[in-house]
């Protein structure tokens, strides 16, 4: 049960187990999303049940954890395997699997030797002599299959237990592995080896119209502030002055807990309840409308430092909680955001060909921003679910409070630092 | 969207005679790509795509682009000219299905 | 759309006129009053980049441009989709020596060819710059023709990332 009358109570008892944030107290919450965007399922005319999601994206349902509050299930539990009797690999299978992008790859994460071995990521160890180091194919099996036996906080998914590798497949992985053996042929090519490779450039001025369409498109949103919604007002009317006046600041303060509605909003899920109560338009999660005027708002703080409050009681509670879904292992690959962005972890390393980006610099003060792969205007929630879904975790709603929660947490670490919206990112 | 509002121009903030001027310029567009049918063949329709830039700096032609789909979707180009005397510069952004984009500039010495 | 004064038509016809010897079908449809079909049929073909610049060339010879033509082509595309390029040839731009075209074009392409630019010496400088799209890694060729049909060509692989979980 989800009562707002224990949050005091449980932020004086603080929790059992001393590091479970409590959860008991968030309210419920009704997405005020667009239909691909709130995390729901259809069940097809076969009986299959199939994700709802955005066009193009992923229809699997995963039946893994997520970030929800109230999945209490664990993480897959750890499997201790041996190599089945009479159970040999063949390496060439397992140079193909190791680059196979349906199965992981194994290469966005671990240097191979290979020209053609492209873009090989170094989140994980170098793997160009492993067969040097005269490991048991047992050990090389079980650390594929479940890692955890040996490393329990490793980032790397157990590949045998959750499904995704076969233990045939494992095994043509520890042949090929095992024919890994020094001397690693002379790099040709310094881009190809994650360790000496040049960093990825930037996109040049985010705020220049002519380098990010997505200025054009904030542009534009000014249409929509003016308009006369359904009920006869438009945000003009109540917020006089135009945008870059009216709302500035604004963007600076939020996501924040908003005590109408007890749940800690961005901008954008505000948009959602206060478009409808004041000018009658739905101004829906993941809408065209929410998210430029998100951008047209945000922008009028550009320059101004991120001033999120992380002192209240509520947002002390909601940061914890934030925090906690951060490091929190999730889905079929059994990842958290922390694994690729914490410097202890994948933090300033390759994945595959992208850098990864190190939480405590700040990742949400340029959102909405252009995704230059995409074409799209992405808003925090978009990215967030777009994390971990072809990871293998059922998204949650946009405008849940998980997420909500979490993009507060990652937001306290760009306290201090300027706005530049929209953003542009490949 | 009125179409000029899908065009936006860049070019420095003062301008003298005689400046060779550096002119950013994009315009929203989906720049369509190929799409193929099951079997994978190429299905044959007129994909709608910017296929000519043309920039006209005092009523004359002084620099245009023939592109093909290998130009980016929202496409951007940037070119320079010789601002020999104050007047209009003009982009327009031509596609395959009779769709004209274009912002002209007024150029000022200062 | 706002309507087309007589002016802007001539300086389109005069533009496209210029179109002749690009075997590409880019005289747009709409202008010629031809039938898109025609044109997306041609489009809707593979070409390799031998036909490219067979079509764009013929036997003329290429020189090497690496003293004039400078490139700024990313050794690195960490998405294929919007790769920004620019190229300057180091030429005057007077009436009688200037560079009247450059081309763009990408080998590993469905279409080798990107665009070519078309300047007048008006444009004070041999530049261009464009945000272009790459299929896969490959070379890139940027080939300058100056105004006594000298051509020059440079070319650079660029390298085409594929994402990890598609970041």
């Amino acid at each position: 049960m989800r009562w707002a009358g224990l949050v005091a109570l449980c932020a004086a008892c603080a929790g059992p187990a001393g590091n479970a944030p409590d959860t008991a107290s968030v309210p419920p919450w009704t997405s005020r999303a667009i239909p691909e965007a709130r995390g729901e399922f259809q069940v097809m005319p076969d009986g299959k049940r199939q994700a709802v999601r955005y066009r193009g994206w992923t229809t699997r349902d995963f039946n893994f954890r997520t970030y929800a509050y109230d999945d209490k299930r664990p993480e897959p539990a750890v499997q201790t395997v041996t190599i089945p009797a009479g159970l040999t690999g063949n390496p060439r299978l397992g140079f193909a699997l190791f680059l196979s992008r349906a199965k992981g790859p194994c290469t966005g994460c671990h240097l191979i030797p290979g020209d053609d071995v492209w873009p090989a990521g170094n989140v994980g160890p170098d793997q160009s002599t492993i067969g040097d180091r005269n490991v048991t194919d047992q050990y090389l099996y079980q650390v594929i299959w479940d890692p955890r036996v040996f490393f329990p906080n490793t980032s790397m998914p157990p590949w045998g237990t959750v499904g995704v590798l076969s233990p045939e497949e494992v095994m043509h992985l520890v042949a090929y592995l095992q024919t890994l053996k020094s001397p690693v042929p002379p790099e040709k090519d310094p881009d190809r080896n994650p360790f000496t490779r040049r960093k990825p450039m930037g996109f040049g001025d985010n705020l220049d119209p002519t380098n990010n369409p997505a200025v054009l498109l904030a542009d534009g949103a000014e249409a929509v502030w003016a308009a006369k919604g359904p009920a006869g007002k438009a945000c003009a009317d109540c917020h006089e002055g135009g945008t870059a006046k009216a709302m500035k600041g604004v963007g600076t303060r939020y996501p924040k807990f908003v005590k109408a509605y007890r749940r800690v909003m961005s901008i954008e899920d505000f948009l959602t309840v206060h478009g409808p109560e004041t000018t009658g338009r739905p101004l829906l999660a993941e809408s065209t409308d929410n998210i430029n005027l998100s951008m047209l708002i945000r922008r009028a703080s550009n320059g101004m430092p991120v001033n999120v409050d992380t002192e209240s009681p509520e947002a002390r509670a909601a940061i914890a909680r934030g925090k906690a879904t951060f490091d929190r292992r999730v889905g079929e690959r059994n990842h958290a955001c922390a694994d690729c962005h914490t410097v202890e972890r994948g933090a300033n390393k390759f994945l595959g060909g992208r850098l990864l980006a190190d939480v405590t610099s700040g990742l949400t003060r340029h959102f909405p921003l252009w995704r230059t792969d995409r074409s799209e205007v992405w808003d925090m929630r978009k990215r967030l679910q777009w994390c971990m879904t072809p990871l293998g975790m059922n998204m949650l709603a946009a405008d849940s409070i998980e997420y909500a929660e979490l993009e507060l947490y990652l937001t306290t670490f760009d306290n201090g630092k300027p706005l530049s919206v929209p953003g542009i990112r490949h | 969207m009125a179409d000029s509002d899908k065009v936006r121009l860049r070019l420095p903030s003062t301008i003298k005679a005689g400046d060779v001027v550096q002119v950013r310029a994009l315009v929203l567009h989906p720049m369509e790509r190929v799409e193929r049918d099951a079997q994978g063949r190429i299905i044959q329709k007129n994909y709608n795509y910017v296929n000519m830039v043309i920039v006209t700096y005092l009523g004359k032609t002084i620099l245009s682009f023939d592109t093909s789909q290998g130009v980016a979707e929202n496409p951007f180009f940037s070119f320079t000219f010789r601002a020999t005397a104050p007047g209009p510069l003009k982009v327009e952004f031509l596609d395959t299905t009779g769709g004209r984009f274009e912002r002209t500039v007024d150029i000022k010495f200062s | 759309m706002s309507g087309m004064t007589d002016e802007s038509q001539m300086t389109r016809r005069a533009a496209l006129g210029a179109l002749g010897a690009l075997g590409v079908a880019a005289a747009g449809g709409f202008v010629m009053g031809a039938p898109a079909t025609a044109r997306a049929q041609v489009l809707g073909l593979n070409e390799s980049v031998q036909e490219t610049m067979k079509r764009l060339f013929g036997d003329r010879p290429i020189k090497d441009g690496e003293a004039l033509v400078k490139v700024d082509f990313p050794p690195i595309a960490e998405n294929g989709s919007v790769v920004p390029i620019s190229v300057t040839v180091d030429s005057p731009m007077t009436p009688a020596s200037y560079v009247k075209n450059i081309y763009i074009v990408a080998d590993k392409n469905r279409i080798p060819f990107v665009t070519r630019v078309t300047l007048a010496p008006e444009a004070g400088r041999a530049f261009m710059g464009a945000n272009i799209r790459l299929g896969e890694t490959g070379d890139l060729r940027a080939i300058a023709e100056q105004s006594d049909g000298t051509l020059l060509m440079v070319k650079r692989e660029v390298k085409v990332t594929v994402g990890g979980c598609g970041g």
